[in-house]
Protein backbone atom coordinates (compact mmCIF):
# COMPACT_ATOMS: atom_id res chain seq x y z
CA UNK A 1 0.00 0.00 0.00
CA UNK A 2 2.81 2.29 0.93
CA UNK A 3 4.51 1.62 -2.36
CA UNK A 4 1.28 2.30 -4.22
CA UNK A 5 0.56 5.65 -2.65
CA UNK A 6 4.14 6.85 -2.98
CA UNK A 7 4.20 5.97 -6.66
CA UNK A 8 0.94 7.78 -7.21
CA UNK A 9 1.82 10.91 -5.33
CA UNK A 10 4.09 12.63 -7.88
CA UNK A 11 1.40 12.34 -10.52
CA UNK A 12 -1.16 14.00 -8.29
CA UNK A 13 1.24 16.79 -7.52
CA UNK A 14 1.92 17.39 -11.16
CA UNK A 15 -1.64 17.32 -12.32
CA UNK A 16 -3.91 20.27 -12.07
CA UNK A 17 -7.51 19.36 -11.35
CA UNK A 18 -10.61 21.43 -10.92
CA UNK A 19 -10.38 20.82 -7.22
CA UNK A 20 -6.83 21.98 -6.64
CA UNK A 21 -7.33 24.91 -8.96
CA UNK A 22 -10.32 25.97 -6.91
CA UNK A 23 -8.33 25.59 -3.68
CA UNK A 24 -5.63 27.83 -5.07
CA UNK A 25 -8.11 30.46 -6.27
CA UNK A 26 -9.86 30.52 -2.91
CA UNK A 27 -6.57 30.98 -1.04
CA UNK A 28 -5.54 33.67 -3.53
CA UNK A 29 -8.81 35.56 -3.12
CA UNK A 30 -8.48 35.46 0.68
CA UNK A 31 -4.96 36.84 0.50
CA UNK A 32 -5.90 39.55 -2.01
CA UNK A 33 -8.86 40.59 0.12
CA UNK A 34 -6.47 40.98 3.01
CA UNK A 35 -4.21 43.15 0.82
CA UNK A 36 -7.21 45.21 -0.32
CA UNK A 37 -8.14 45.90 3.30
CA UNK A 38 -4.68 47.31 3.84
CA UNK A 39 -4.61 49.22 0.57
CA UNK A 40 -1.67 47.21 -0.67
CA UNK A 41 -1.51 46.54 -4.41
CA UNK A 42 1.83 44.83 -4.80
CA UNK A 43 2.03 41.54 -2.92
CA UNK A 44 4.90 41.47 -0.42
CA UNK A 45 4.56 45.12 0.54
CA UNK A 46 2.10 44.35 3.32
CA UNK A 47 4.78 43.44 5.85
CA UNK A 48 3.61 40.77 8.25
CA UNK A 49 -0.02 41.78 8.02
CA UNK A 50 -1.47 38.91 5.96
CA UNK A 51 0.89 36.15 6.92
CA UNK A 52 -1.80 33.51 7.57
CA UNK A 53 -3.43 34.13 4.20
CA UNK A 54 -0.07 34.28 2.53
CA UNK A 55 0.93 30.92 3.96
CA UNK A 56 -2.30 29.32 2.70
CA UNK A 57 -1.82 30.97 -0.69
CA UNK A 58 1.72 29.60 -1.00
CA UNK A 59 0.64 26.17 0.19
CA UNK A 60 -2.16 25.86 -2.38
CA UNK A 61 -0.69 27.48 -5.46
CA UNK A 62 2.38 26.71 -7.53
CA UNK A 63 5.08 29.35 -7.48
CA UNK A 64 4.53 30.15 -11.14
CA UNK A 65 0.84 30.75 -10.47
CA UNK A 66 1.57 33.02 -7.51
CA UNK A 67 3.92 35.13 -9.62
CA UNK A 68 1.31 35.31 -12.37
CA UNK A 69 -1.57 36.27 -10.09
CA UNK A 70 0.52 38.86 -8.24
CA UNK A 71 1.65 40.45 -11.50
CA UNK A 72 -1.85 40.48 -12.83
CA UNK A 73 -3.09 42.19 -9.69
CA UNK A 74 -0.68 45.06 -10.28
CA UNK A 75 -1.62 45.30 -13.95
CA UNK A 76 -5.34 45.20 -13.17
CA UNK A 77 -4.89 47.98 -10.64
CA UNK A 78 -3.01 50.15 -13.13
CA UNK A 79 -5.74 49.52 -15.64
CA UNK A 80 -8.37 50.44 -13.09
CA UNK A 81 -6.58 53.73 -12.51
CA UNK A 82 -6.33 54.40 -16.20
CA UNK A 83 -9.97 53.53 -16.76
CA UNK A 84 -11.02 55.74 -13.86
CA UNK A 85 -8.97 58.63 -15.25
CA UNK A 86 -10.45 58.11 -18.69
CA UNK A 87 -13.94 58.06 -17.23
CA UNK A 88 -13.25 61.22 -15.23
CA UNK A 89 -11.92 62.96 -18.33
CA UNK A 90 -14.98 61.91 -20.24
CA UNK A 91 -17.27 63.31 -17.52
CA UNK A 92 -15.31 66.55 -17.53
CA UNK A 93 -15.57 66.82 -21.28
CA UNK A 94 -19.29 66.10 -21.14
CA UNK A 95 -19.82 68.77 -18.49
CA UNK A 96 -17.82 71.31 -20.54
CA UNK A 97 -19.53 70.63 -23.81
CA UNK A 98 -22.87 70.68 -22.02
CA UNK A 99 -22.25 74.23 -20.78
CA UNK A 100 -21.15 75.70 -24.08
CA UNK B 1 -44.63 63.52 -93.32
CA UNK B 2 -42.27 62.08 -90.81
CA UNK B 3 -44.87 59.86 -89.19
CA UNK B 4 -45.87 58.52 -92.63
CA UNK B 5 -42.28 57.71 -93.36
CA UNK B 6 -41.91 55.84 -90.10
CA UNK B 7 -45.04 53.78 -90.40
CA UNK B 8 -44.19 52.64 -93.93
CA UNK B 9 -40.64 51.73 -93.12
CA UNK B 10 -41.36 50.18 -89.81
CA UNK B 11 -40.22 46.56 -90.52
CA UNK B 12 -36.89 47.53 -92.00
CA UNK B 13 -36.31 49.97 -89.22
CA UNK B 14 -37.13 47.32 -86.72
CA UNK B 15 -34.51 44.97 -88.08
CA UNK B 16 -31.86 47.59 -88.24
CA UNK B 17 -32.46 48.69 -84.70
CA UNK B 18 -32.51 45.18 -83.44
CA UNK B 19 -28.99 44.68 -84.71
CA UNK B 20 -27.91 46.83 -81.84
CA UNK B 21 -28.76 44.90 -78.70
CA UNK B 22 -29.06 47.96 -76.54
CA UNK B 23 -32.25 49.13 -78.25
CA UNK B 24 -33.69 45.78 -79.23
CA UNK B 25 -36.78 46.33 -77.11
CA UNK B 26 -38.11 48.56 -79.86
CA UNK B 27 -38.52 45.53 -82.02
CA UNK B 28 -41.43 43.31 -81.19
CA UNK B 29 -40.11 40.39 -83.24
CA UNK B 30 -37.36 39.65 -80.79
CA UNK B 31 -38.66 38.00 -77.74
CA UNK B 32 -36.02 38.42 -75.05
CA UNK B 33 -36.51 41.96 -73.94
CA UNK B 34 -35.45 42.29 -70.36
CA UNK B 35 -32.26 44.22 -70.83
CA UNK B 36 -31.39 46.81 -68.23
CA UNK B 37 -29.52 48.85 -70.82
CA UNK B 38 -32.35 50.38 -72.83
CA UNK B 39 -31.93 54.00 -73.73
CA UNK B 40 -35.26 55.31 -74.94
CA UNK B 41 -33.63 58.57 -75.96
CA UNK B 42 -31.67 56.83 -78.70
CA UNK B 43 -34.82 56.29 -80.73
CA UNK B 44 -34.25 59.62 -82.34
CA UNK B 45 -30.70 58.85 -83.28
CA UNK B 46 -31.94 57.02 -86.36
CA UNK B 47 -34.08 59.72 -87.78
CA UNK B 48 -31.45 61.45 -89.91
CA UNK B 49 -30.31 58.13 -91.34
CA UNK B 50 -33.86 57.23 -92.18
CA UNK B 51 -34.40 60.41 -94.01
CA UNK B 52 -31.20 60.05 -95.97
CA UNK B 53 -31.96 56.50 -97.07
CA UNK B 54 -35.43 57.29 -98.18
CA UNK B 55 -36.22 57.76 -101.82
CA UNK B 56 -39.29 57.26 -104.05
CA UNK B 57 -37.52 54.56 -106.01
CA UNK B 58 -36.73 52.52 -102.91
CA UNK B 59 -40.21 52.84 -101.57
CA UNK B 60 -41.74 51.56 -104.78
CA UNK B 61 -39.44 48.57 -104.89
CA UNK B 62 -40.23 47.63 -101.34
CA UNK B 63 -43.93 48.02 -101.83
CA UNK B 64 -43.77 45.70 -104.78
CA UNK B 65 -42.01 42.85 -102.94
CA UNK B 66 -43.78 43.48 -99.69
CA UNK B 67 -42.35 44.67 -96.44
CA UNK B 68 -40.44 41.44 -95.87
CA UNK B 69 -37.94 41.43 -98.71
CA UNK B 70 -35.05 38.94 -98.93
CA UNK B 71 -32.57 41.41 -97.52
CA UNK B 72 -34.83 42.22 -94.61
CA UNK B 73 -35.48 38.54 -94.02
CA UNK B 74 -31.77 37.80 -93.97
CA UNK B 75 -31.08 40.69 -91.63
CA UNK B 76 -33.90 39.56 -89.41
CA UNK B 77 -32.60 36.00 -89.22
CA UNK B 78 -29.01 37.09 -88.68
CA UNK B 79 -30.11 39.37 -85.88
CA UNK B 80 -32.15 36.62 -84.33
CA UNK B 81 -29.20 34.24 -84.35
CA UNK B 82 -26.87 36.90 -83.03
CA UNK B 83 -29.25 37.75 -80.24
CA UNK B 84 -29.72 34.11 -79.34
CA UNK B 85 -25.97 33.73 -78.93
CA UNK B 86 -25.75 36.98 -77.06
CA UNK B 87 -28.36 35.97 -74.52
CA UNK B 88 -27.00 32.49 -74.14
CA UNK B 89 -23.59 33.93 -73.34
CA UNK B 90 -25.06 36.47 -71.00
CA UNK B 91 -26.99 33.79 -69.17
CA UNK B 92 -23.87 31.65 -68.82
CA UNK B 93 -21.91 34.63 -67.59
CA UNK B 94 -24.49 35.44 -64.91
CA UNK B 95 -24.61 31.82 -63.82
CA UNK B 96 -20.85 31.77 -63.57
CA UNK B 97 -20.84 34.94 -61.51
CA UNK B 98 -23.38 33.52 -59.10
CA UNK B 99 -21.34 30.36 -58.74
CA UNK B 100 -18.23 32.41 -58.07
CA UNK B 101 -20.01 34.42 -55.41
CA UNK B 102 -21.16 31.26 -53.66
CA UNK B 103 -17.71 29.75 -53.80
CA UNK B 104 -15.93 32.91 -52.68
CA UNK B 105 -17.33 32.31 -49.23
CA UNK B 106 -14.98 29.37 -49.07
CA UNK B 107 -12.12 30.91 -51.03
CA UNK B 108 -12.20 33.88 -48.67
CA UNK B 109 -11.31 31.76 -45.70
CA UNK B 110 -7.84 31.92 -44.26
CA UNK B 111 -5.69 28.93 -45.04
CA UNK B 112 -5.54 27.71 -41.46
CA UNK B 113 -5.10 24.15 -40.29
CA UNK B 114 -3.91 21.25 -42.42
CA UNK B 115 -1.80 18.17 -41.93
CA UNK B 116 -0.49 17.17 -38.54
CA UNK B 117 0.63 14.04 -36.73
CA UNK B 118 0.12 13.92 -32.97
CA UNK B 119 -0.85 11.36 -30.34
CA UNK B 120 -4.10 11.29 -28.40
CA UNK B 121 -4.13 11.18 -24.60
CA UNK B 122 -5.15 7.53 -24.96
CA UNK B 123 -1.90 6.87 -26.80
CA UNK B 124 -3.39 6.49 -30.30
CA UNK B 125 -1.92 8.21 -33.32
CA UNK B 126 -4.04 11.16 -34.36
CA UNK B 127 -3.84 13.05 -37.67
CA UNK B 128 -5.92 15.66 -39.47
CA UNK B 129 -7.91 12.81 -41.07
CA UNK B 130 -9.71 12.32 -37.77
CA UNK B 131 -11.32 15.75 -38.24
CA UNK B 132 -13.28 14.49 -41.24
CA UNK B 133 -16.96 13.89 -40.69
CA UNK B 134 -17.17 15.96 -37.52
CA UNK B 135 -17.28 19.60 -36.56
CA UNK B 136 -14.13 20.19 -34.55
CA UNK B 137 -13.50 22.73 -31.83
CA UNK B 138 -9.76 23.10 -31.46
CA UNK B 139 -8.12 24.69 -28.46
CA UNK B 140 -4.42 25.10 -27.71
CA UNK B 141 -3.39 25.25 -24.07
CA UNK B 142 -1.49 23.53 -21.28
CA UNK B 143 -2.58 21.77 -18.12
CA UNK B 144 -0.62 24.01 -15.75
CA UNK B 145 -2.61 26.99 -17.02
CA UNK B 146 -3.72 29.07 -14.00
CA UNK B 147 -7.11 30.39 -15.09
CA UNK B 148 -7.65 31.19 -18.76
CA UNK B 149 -7.47 27.65 -20.19
CA UNK B 150 -9.87 26.11 -17.67
CA UNK B 151 -12.30 28.95 -18.23
CA UNK B 152 -12.12 28.48 -22.00
CA UNK B 153 -12.48 24.70 -21.71
CA UNK B 154 -15.51 25.19 -19.46
CA UNK B 155 -16.94 27.49 -22.10
CA UNK B 156 -16.40 24.89 -24.83
CA UNK B 157 -17.97 22.22 -22.59
CA UNK B 158 -21.13 24.28 -22.12
CA UNK B 159 -21.27 25.08 -25.84
CA UNK B 160 -20.91 21.36 -26.64
CA UNK B 161 -23.77 20.41 -24.30
CA UNK B 162 -26.02 22.85 -26.14
CA UNK B 163 -25.07 22.04 -29.73
CA UNK B 164 -25.00 18.29 -29.14
CA UNK B 165 -28.56 18.45 -27.87
CA UNK B 166 -29.53 20.31 -31.02
CA UNK B 167 -27.56 18.39 -33.66
CA UNK B 168 -26.43 15.13 -32.11
CA UNK B 169 -22.97 13.63 -31.70
CA UNK B 170 -21.26 15.37 -34.59
CA UNK B 171 -18.68 17.40 -32.66
CA UNK B 172 -15.07 16.72 -31.82
CA UNK B 173 -13.47 18.94 -29.17
CA UNK B 174 -9.67 18.87 -29.20
CA UNK B 175 -7.25 20.10 -26.58
CA UNK B 176 -3.77 20.41 -28.05
CA UNK B 177 -1.00 21.01 -25.56
CA UNK B 178 1.62 23.69 -26.17
CA UNK B 179 3.66 22.32 -23.27
CA UNK B 180 4.99 19.03 -24.66
CA UNK B 181 7.76 18.73 -22.07
CA UNK B 182 5.39 18.38 -19.12
CA UNK B 183 1.98 17.45 -20.58
CA UNK B 184 2.33 13.69 -20.80
CA UNK B 185 -0.71 11.57 -21.73
CA UNK B 186 -1.71 10.64 -18.18
CA UNK B 187 -1.55 14.24 -17.14
CA UNK B 188 -3.68 15.41 -20.07
CA UNK B 189 -6.12 12.55 -19.42
CA UNK B 190 -6.57 13.56 -15.78
CA UNK B 191 -6.86 17.22 -16.73
CA UNK B 192 -9.61 16.59 -19.29
CA UNK B 193 -11.69 14.55 -16.84
CA UNK B 194 -12.92 17.86 -15.43
CA UNK B 195 -14.32 18.96 -18.78
CA UNK B 196 -16.66 17.64 -21.46
CA UNK B 197 -16.33 13.84 -21.81
CA UNK B 198 -15.90 14.03 -25.58
CA UNK B 199 -12.67 16.03 -25.30
CA UNK B 200 -9.60 14.46 -26.88
CA UNK B 201 -6.21 15.65 -25.74
CA UNK B 202 -3.35 15.74 -28.25
CA UNK B 203 0.36 15.99 -27.78
CA UNK B 204 3.52 15.60 -29.82
CA UNK B 205 7.21 16.28 -29.43
CA UNK B 206 8.46 19.83 -29.55
CA UNK B 207 8.82 19.91 -33.35
CA UNK B 208 5.38 18.41 -33.97
CA UNK B 209 3.88 20.92 -31.53
CA UNK B 210 5.66 23.77 -33.21
CA UNK B 211 4.51 22.54 -36.63
CA UNK B 212 0.81 22.39 -35.74
CA UNK B 213 0.99 25.73 -33.94
CA UNK B 214 2.40 27.25 -37.09
CA UNK B 215 -0.43 25.79 -39.16
CA UNK B 216 -3.03 27.16 -36.76
CA UNK B 217 -1.18 30.49 -36.36
CA UNK B 218 -0.79 29.87 -32.64
CA UNK B 219 1.99 31.53 -30.70
CA UNK B 220 3.46 29.70 -27.71
CA UNK B 221 6.41 30.52 -25.51
CA UNK B 222 7.62 27.11 -24.30
CA UNK B 223 11.33 26.79 -25.04
CA UNK B 224 12.53 23.63 -26.79
CA UNK B 225 14.60 22.60 -23.76
CA UNK B 226 11.95 23.20 -21.10
CA UNK B 227 12.51 21.29 -17.86
CA UNK B 228 9.84 18.56 -17.52
CA UNK B 229 9.89 19.08 -13.76
CA UNK B 230 10.04 22.86 -13.95
CA UNK B 231 7.39 25.18 -12.60
CA UNK B 232 6.69 27.60 -15.43
CA UNK B 233 3.80 29.06 -17.36
CA UNK B 234 3.34 29.06 -21.10
CA UNK B 235 2.25 32.19 -22.85
CA UNK B 236 0.07 31.27 -25.81
CA UNK B 237 -2.66 32.54 -28.15
CA UNK B 238 -6.17 31.99 -26.85
CA UNK B 239 -8.53 30.98 -29.62
CA UNK B 240 -11.12 28.30 -30.15
CA UNK B 241 -11.09 27.23 -33.78
CA UNK B 242 -14.17 25.84 -35.48
CA UNK B 243 -13.32 23.44 -38.30
CA UNK B 244 -15.87 21.99 -40.72
CA UNK B 245 -16.40 18.25 -41.43
CA UNK B 246 -13.72 18.44 -44.13
CA UNK B 247 -11.23 19.72 -41.57
CA UNK B 248 -11.29 23.23 -43.08
CA UNK B 249 -11.21 26.36 -40.99
CA UNK B 250 -14.54 28.11 -40.42
CA UNK B 251 -14.08 30.57 -37.57
CA UNK B 252 -11.98 31.49 -34.56
CA UNK B 253 -13.49 32.57 -31.25
CA UNK B 254 -11.49 34.77 -28.93
CA UNK B 255 -11.74 34.87 -25.19
CA UNK B 256 -14.21 37.75 -25.28
CA UNK B 257 -16.75 35.97 -27.48
CA UNK B 258 -19.64 34.88 -25.23
CA UNK B 259 -20.73 31.25 -25.43
CA UNK B 260 -24.15 32.21 -26.78
CA UNK B 261 -22.45 33.73 -29.83
CA UNK B 262 -20.36 30.60 -30.33
CA UNK B 263 -23.50 28.42 -30.18
CA UNK B 264 -25.29 30.70 -32.62
CA UNK B 265 -22.40 30.60 -35.09
CA UNK B 266 -22.12 26.80 -34.89
CA UNK B 267 -25.87 26.38 -35.41
CA UNK B 268 -25.75 28.61 -38.46
CA UNK B 269 -22.77 26.78 -39.96
CA UNK B 270 -24.26 23.32 -39.35
CA UNK B 271 -27.58 24.36 -40.87
CA UNK B 272 -25.86 25.89 -43.91
CA UNK B 273 -23.87 22.71 -44.31
CA UNK B 274 -27.01 20.61 -44.13
CA UNK B 275 -28.72 22.78 -46.73
CA UNK B 276 -25.78 22.38 -49.11
CA UNK B 277 -24.85 18.74 -48.59
CA UNK B 278 -28.02 17.20 -47.13
CA UNK B 279 -26.04 16.09 -44.07
CA UNK B 280 -25.23 17.73 -40.78
CA UNK B 281 -21.62 16.60 -40.84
Amino acid sequence: MGWFSSSKKPEEENTTTRQNRQQCWTARDAYFTCLDDRNVVKAGEEGNACSTEKKAYEANCAKSWIEYFNQRRVIADAQKDRLARAAAQHEEWKAKSGKS
Amino acid sequence: MLSFLFSRRAPALCVRRAQIPSIRTLCTHNKPSSSPRVHPKRKNAFEPAQRRNYSDHNEKERNAIGVFGPRAAFAFLATGVALWFYFRNEKLRLKEEKEKERASKQYGRPNLGGQFTLTSHEGKPFTEEELEGKWSLVYFGFTNCPDICPAELDKISTVLDTVQKEHGDIFLPLFITVDPARDLPHRIARYLEDFHPSFIGLFGDYDATKAICKKYRVYFSTPANADPKGDYLVDHSIFVYLMDPQGKFVDAFGQSVPQEDVVEKINKEVNDWQRQTGKKA
